[in-house]
């Protein structure tokens, strides 16, 4: 069963170590939670499809990165063919928080001559009872950034298909304003459906996926 | 803690004299070790050989994806045809490995090729504590001693580590739980070592070593064999901050990749399927969060022994074995392969994969090369890294210095418009002082000139003055020139020049000229009187006549003809006084023009002289040349002057000459009509004395007080006076004058 889709969009998770990133992504694509899982040692590799409007469905391509900062040197490499990103951070843990503003400007700089979309994710939001970052102050943040703010968990499913779709239709338009424009040799943007390689991606993740639509 | 029951041995070949010959044969290959192994051992490795040859041959039905991931406990189920002597096997393995543990020193140094193949085929579960401390070296650790002080102090990466704790083995019996043993045990050691290398700290990824070891040893073993793997064998390096020796892993993995399995990497290349993508986690994990714990613990064994070489090795052969299913994937589907086949694939028969994994080719020393290829690489992207950032610095510092420029540009710009203004008020004010200078200038240059003029003026009026003073010198030497022509005169006369002579009798002449014009004009007015009467009385006459009619008419004719006589003889008389007084008048002409002559020659004279002396004074001062000028001006005016009076006297002369021939020739006239008219006065008279009717008139006529005769007289006197010697006289006067005239013209003509 080949699914059509108009573009597909290359997404990057960053943030810091243990926000919530392969959680996140997992709640996602897969549709379940775990607990506990491997930190990720250098980069994970996540797709999956959405329909933004009804008839237009955008293939997303997410990669998750180790948050530890020593992994930047490999983790780097994947800014430029990104064309969105989460940029997450722990509402429990005010440093993840403080640290937003390093991963952006690492992204920005890594990211030339391309830019990334970047929606700021405040994680756990489950957690009320720990919260050290206000809402208010993120939206402010996010604001000053020019980028959007959305409060997310993955254990509680809050938010997580808004996240992603957000950003999704948000690139969406600039990709049909011009303003983000296909170009050869660039990941971030791909459009299309081409028929060549088996995309076995939809035949493995097929059975495990749980629409949360 | 206790060792696990074994479960994953690997099976090995019990010694078998059947093979005998197989090991002798096997022997000879490695002659080196012959001489060391004992018949047994020999005979293993032998078995060991054959076993891996059974594994190649079936390596065609080893993909098999059976069990999970992480399995504690669970034991590879074998399909190898030797199964049935596990037990067996395990009983002899164990006494080897016994043995050499006993025998460590020896085994690693003299048998260490056995011993390599023994540890291929896996370390027995409950030996590997002991022997990867032996392979590590970490059995007597002074570091193992600060243990226990290291625990007690605290870390900053604490907070790090304890997260991730959580997450790693989480499916684990031993790591199971937050409060599970495992965790405890993982997290002492991992902050024990944050503590002891400052510099690495804590990296995630390690903690799964360290809890592969703490699965095997007690957390202090653990410890010290976690150091040693992190400064003998590169992990170290591998988990830096800088992480750079990940890169040359990749880098040398790549070249690897290249050289064995170029489809296959070009594949990847165009897929933009990148190594780090999927081989980070197995340099840094050593396969332990890629392949399954039973899998990884027999490659960590290997890794022991001989290091990262094996994780090349055994990547190489991962891809190798998955070369065609990969080709055919996209990058996604690449991912996913990755992510969920290719970790099971050797579950069942992990032997085939490090076989296949020394099937690779791997040259040290080129490995050597590639590192140091990677260096300069890295160091030339490192300084141009530094280059980025100083420029980069440098665009921040000039983008400061424009900022602040531009601020300063507002004012800059005022002063400039305020700078214009005065430089265009300087040029104003400049040219004005130029227009004042220059006509300051002027001034003075007029000043000066007018100083010069009134010098001028000076100069002019001394020479006027001069010219005043030549004037009167003039005047003077004019009297002098006339007592000069005085005495030339004198002089003249002394030296019986005619001049004086004709002089005094020319004034004689004049007198006597005098005397005879009063004379002349007395007679004329007589003459005029008896005119006057005559014609008063023939009126009468002829009234009388006119009156008394026909009664004379018979004697009318010859009163008539008496009384035209008497007309003629009038008229005649008339004539002949009118004659007189143009002879007269003649002569007072000529006497005037003589007149004029003497005193134009005078002047003439006068003037000579003048000049004769004027030029010698003249010659003398030597002055001004507007006085030479003006004295040659003068000479030339008295030049013309004397021309003129020459012209004047010539005329003059030519008049005088006139005058006296038409004097002379009236003279002559007069005379021979003054004989006629005496003729007819005689035949007037004989016929008057015929008739005697009229004798008073005529008596009257003939009776004038001497009319006639004193006519006669004064004609005869006037003959007398006009005659040859009076001409010679004048002749010579005119000739005198003429040669004066020339003389004096001479003189002049030498100055």
């Amino acid at each position: 069963m080949e699914t059509i889709w108009l573009y597909q969009f290359r997404l990057i998770v960053i943030g810091d170590s243990t926000v919530g990133k392969s959680c996140l992504i997992r709640r996602f694509t897969e549709g379940r939670f775990a607990q506990v899982s491997d930190p990720t040692v250098g980069v994970d590799f996540f797709s999956r499809l959405v329909e933004i409007e009804p008839g237009k469905r955008i293939k997303l391509q997410i990669w998750d990165t180790a948050g530890q900062e020593r992994f930047r040197s490999i983790t780097r490499a994947y800014y430029r063919n990104s064309v969105g990103g989460l940029l997450l951070f722990d509402i429990t843990n005010r440093r993840s928080f403080q640290n937003v503003h390093n991963w952006l400007e690492e992204a920005r700089s890594h990211v030339q001559p391309h830019s990334i979309v970047f929606l700021l994710v405040g994680h756990k939001c489950d957690l009320e009872a720990q919260r050290q970052v206000t809402q208010h102050e993120a939206e402010k943040l996010a604001g000053a950034y020019g980028m959007r703010y959305v409060e997310t968990s993955a254990r509680d499913a809050i938010n997580v298909e808004k996240a992603f779709v957000d950003l999704t239709r948000e690139i969406f338009e600039l990709v049909r304003n011009g303003d983000i424009q296909i170009q050869d040799g660039w990941e971030g943007v791909k459009s299309g459906f081409v028929p060549n390689t088996v995309h076995s991606s939809e035949e493995v993740t097929k059975g495990s996926r749980q629409c949360f639509c | 803690m206790e060792a696990d029951p074994p479960s994953t041995g690997s099976p090995v070949l019990t010694p078998d004299s059947s093979s005998h010959d197989a090991l002798l044969s096997a022997a000879a290959a490695s002659p080196a070790d012959s001489e060391n192994l004992s018949p047994d051992e020999l005979e293993l490795l032998a078995k060991l050989e054959e076993q891996n040859r059974l594994l190649e041959a079936d390596s065609k039905s080893m993909r098999s994806m059976s069990g999970s991931r992480r399995n504690s406990g669970s034991s590879l189920v074998s399909s190898s045809s030797a199964s049935s002597n596990l037990s067996h096997f395990e009983e002899d393995t164990w006494i080897l490995w016994g043995r050499i543990v006993n025998e460590w020193e020896e085994w690693r140094r003299k048998k260490d090729k056995l011993l390599k193949e023994l540890i291929r085929k896996g370390i027995p579960h409950h030996f590997r504590a002991i022997v990867w401390q032996l392979l590590g070296n970490a059995t007597d650790m002074p570091v193992k001693n600060q243990y226990s002080e290291l625990l007690k102090m605290s870390s900053p990466c604490e907070k790090l580590i304890r997260r991730d704790i959580a997450r790693t083995y989480p499916e684990h019996e031993f790591f199971k739980g937050q409060d599970s043993l495992g965790q405890e045990v993982l997290f002492n050691v991992m902050k024990a070592y944050s503590l002891v290398d400052r510099e690495v700290g804590y990296c995630q990824g390690s903690a799964f070593i360290v809890g592969l070891l703490l699965m095997q040893m007690p957390e202090e073993e653990a410890f010290c064999v976690f150091v040693r793997l992190m400064q003998e064998y590169r992990l170290r390096e591998l988990f830096k901050p800088s992480m750079a020796e990940l890169g040359l892993c990749i880098y040398q993995f790549e070249y690897l990749l290249q050289e064995q399995l170029p489809e296959l990497n070009v594949h990847f290349r165009s897929q933009s399927f990148h190594t780090s993508m999927y081989a980070s986690s197995w340099f840094l994990t050593l396969f332990l969060t890629f392949l399954p714990l039973p899998v990884a613990t027999r490659i960590f064994d290997i890794f022991m022994y001989e290091g990262l070489e094996i994780i090349f090795r055994v990547g190489l052969a991962i891809l190798q074995y998955n070369q065609t299913d990969l080709i055919q994937l996209d990058m996604e589907g690449m991912s996913q392969h990755f992510q969920k086949v290719i970790p099971h694939q050797f579950d069942s028969c992990p032997d085939k994969l490090i076989l296949r994994a020394y099937q690779v080719r791997y040259n040290p020393k080129r490995m050597k090369k590639l590192e140091k290829e990677y260096t300069t690489i890295k160091n030339k992207e490192m300084e141009e890294q530094i280059e980025i950032k100083r420029l980069r610095t440098e665009n921040r510092l000039l983008k400061q210095r424009i900022e602040t420029l531009e601020k300063g540009q507002v004012t800059r710009a005022q002063e400039a418009e305020e700078n214009y203004v005065i430089k265009r008020e300087l040029a104003v004010v400049r040219q004005q002082c130029n227009t004042a200078s220059e006509s300051l200038e002027k001034a003075q240059d007029t000043i000066r000139e007018l100083q010069q003029q009134r010098h001028t003026e000076q100069f002019v009026n001394d020479l006027q003055t001069q010219l005043e003073e030549s004037r009167l010198r003039q005047a003077e030497l004019l009297g002098a020139l006339k007592e000069m022509q005085d005495k030339v005169l004198d002089l003249e006369k002394s030296n019986c020049l005619p001049d004086e002579n004709n002089m005094a009798a020319l004034q004689e002449e004049v007198k006597q000229m005098k005397l005879r014009e009063l004379e002349t004009l007395r007679s004329f007015r007589e003459m005029q009187d008896t005119v006057t009467d005559l014609n008063q009385r023939w009126q009468h006459h002829m009234s009388r006549g006119s009156s008394t009619g026909g009664g004379h008419w018979k004697e009318s004719p010859k009163k008539n003809a008496m009384n035209e006589l008497q007309d003629k003889l009038m008229t005649v008389r008339l004539r002949e006084a009118q004659a007189q007084a143009e002879l007269r008048e003649v002569r007072l002409k000529g006497l005037s023009t003589y007149y004029i002559a003497i005193y134009l020659r005078g002047t003439a004279f006068r003037l000579i002289a003048k000049l004769y002396v004027q030029k010698r004074s003249s010659s003398r001062r030597k002055s001004s040349k507007e006085e030479v000028m003006a004295v040659r001006l003068r000479e030339a005016d008295s030049m013309a002057a004397m021309a003129e009076l020459r012209q004047k006297i010539a005329e003059l002369e030519i008049q005088k000459e006139e005058g006296l021939i038409k004097g002379q020739l009236n003279h002559s006239d007069s005379r021979q009509y003054i004989s006629q008219l005496r003729d007819q006065i005689a035949e007037l008279k004989n016929e008057v004395r015929d008739a005697i009717f009229y004798p008073p008139f005529e008596a009257t006529l003939l009776n004038l007080p001497g009319s006639k005769d004193s006519v006669k007289n004064r004609l005869d006197s006037d003959r007398h006076a006009v005659g040859t010697p009076e001409l010679l006289r004048r002749a010579k006067f005119h000739e005198t004058v003429e040669r004066i005239v020339r003389t004096s013209a001479r003189r002049a003509g030498r100055f």
